[in-house]
């Protein structure tokens, strides 16, 4: 299941969130070998501290974090505008109240294994949560800077990104920033993506986002 | 049902228009309530001065008995809207508050009865340079109706709750000396923004590691930063890596 972690209420998911800070490290350092400042086994960065939003996703049966993406309005302090405008040509800023940024999409490595193809059900979750929030929100798009491996996620995710700006390899990594239109059709769509039972079951999660 | 497009428009209008005084904005915020048919709207910003402790601006269409109730009550304690509105991003339904506790039921039912409106919408704003809003729409329609009305109108009032904050940022004057760093001290904070160590930093832009934390050192101390993270977290509310491109 999913859950909406703000600054309000990160008190009561204060558990999650610190695994959520380890589970990036596992993910964004040790596995993909980003440039991250990781400390004690945590990749925190600047903007967790700008009251950003969290979507945690959460093992029914075991209650273990699985997955986690962050968002940031693009009207205050965010990556893509502080971090990374290198991406946007000279007059292209993103700053608008119904777009907001996502960043640090990751999965747990262990749960993401899944035969060829398939796209693990913790990813599917974590994008329609994303739809869900920028529906609950009034948001018209989405957007994102990611690489060439969220490139293919998000095409097999039925969730197909336009790219803005010029892509641009920063480190190692091929970085490009794009936006994803958020309407309901988008979320069925994402949602298909799953077998019929497992669809059935992200659906049935999602009216407790409503009110969470 | 009012025409929603034109009251958009109309609103925006009246928002863009720079001849109008700052001390409109309540009567600006009246003009939303009757386009859009709601019970009240408030607007509630903070650091939105030249002063960066700068006193917090509030207009608002409720009534002054209700005003004055709140603050014989200190009902700001308890307001949940304001205790977590200002950290929030999703808008606040109201009515989210009331199996919460006694206490809040009652604060939002004392609410209702000086007219403030049954349900309540708050719509977060967060700017460039630390500034933050809550902008508030209230109504006194049944709870289908203004479920209805919430999802036709969040997206119009997530625009014009931006709009509004500009309007009055415009209006404060607010324009607050920012620190001058030299080009290679940004980009070494920007790097440190972007999670690399002082020897990543140092293989991008060809110096050494000595070079780097000198530089991350001297921006520091320019914007009066207790450390390196702190030294970030200002130059973004300075807004200082957009101005460098």
């Amino acid at each position: 299941m999913l859950h909406i972690v703000e600054t309000h209420n990160r008190l009561s998911f204060s558990l999650l969130v610190e695994d959520m800070f380890a589970l990036r490290a596992r993910v964004f350092k040790d596995r993909l070998q980003w440039d991250v400042h990781v400390e004690d086994g945590k990749e925190i960065d600047v903007f967790d501290a700008a009251d950003p939003l969290y979507i945690l996703s959460v093992n029914d049966v075991t209650g273990r974090l699985e997955g986690s993406v962050r968002l940031l309005p693009t009207t205050g302090p965010n990556m893509l505008r502080d971090v990374f405008p290198v991406l946007l040509p000279d007059d292209l800023v993103v700053e608008s109240p119904i777009i907001w940024e996502s960043s640090r999409f990751c999965v747990e490595p262990d749960a993401a294994r899944l035969g060829e193809g398939r796209i693990h059900r913790v990813t599917t979750e974590l994008l329609c949560g994303l739809v869900e929030v920028g529906l609950r929100a009034g948001l018209s798009h989405i957007v994102s800077v990611y690489d060439a491996r969220m490139a293919r996620i998000f095409k097999a995710s039925a969730c197909p990104a336009e790219v803005i700006g010029t892509p641009t390899r920063i480190g190692r990594v091929m970085t490009y920033a794009g936006l994803f239109e958020i309407s309901e059709t988008l979320l069925q769509n994402i949602a298909a993506t799953q077998p019929t039972r497992e669809n059935a079951e992200l659906r049935d999660d999602l009216p407790a986002l409503r009110v969470a | 049902m009012p025409d929603l497009e034109d009251a958009f428009y109309r609103v925006v209008d009246i928002l863009d228009d720079e001849t109008a005084s700052p001390e409109s904005v309540p009567d600006l915020l009246r003009t939303v309530c009757s386009l859009y048919g709601l019970n009240s709207a408030a607007y509630f910003g903070v650091n939105v001065s030249e002063q960066e402790q700068g006193e917090p601006y509030l207009a608002v269409t409720y009534s002054s008995e209700w005003v004055a109730h709140y603050r014989i009550q200190k009902f700001v304690d308890i307001d949940p809207v304001i205790r977590e509105g200002f950290s929030s991003m999703l808008p606040i339904v109201w009515s989210a508050y009331d199996a919460r506790s006694p206490r809040l039921k009652r604060f939002f039912g004392e609410a209702a009865e000086f007219g403030v409106g049954k349900r309540g919408l708050t719509i977060p704003i967060r700017g460039r340079s630390g500034d933050r809003a809550l902008f508030t729409i209230t109504s006194d329609q049944n709870l289908v109706d203004w479920s209805g009305s919430q999802r036709r109108f969040e997206r119009d009032f997530q625009m014009l709750a931006f709009h509004l904050h500009q309007r009055i940022l415009r209006a404060r004057g607010v324009e607050r000396p920012v620190p001058k760093l030299a080009p290679r001290e940004l980009e070494c904070l920007k790097w440190r923004a972007a999670g690399k160590c002082n020897w990543s930093t140092a293989q991008i832009m060809g110096i050494s590691a000595k070079t780097v934390a000198c530089y991350l050192e001297t921006a520091r101390v320019k914007l009066d930063a207790s450390n390196t993270t702190h030294a970030v977290a200002k130059a973004i509310t300075y807004n200082l890596f957009t101005i460098a491109h």
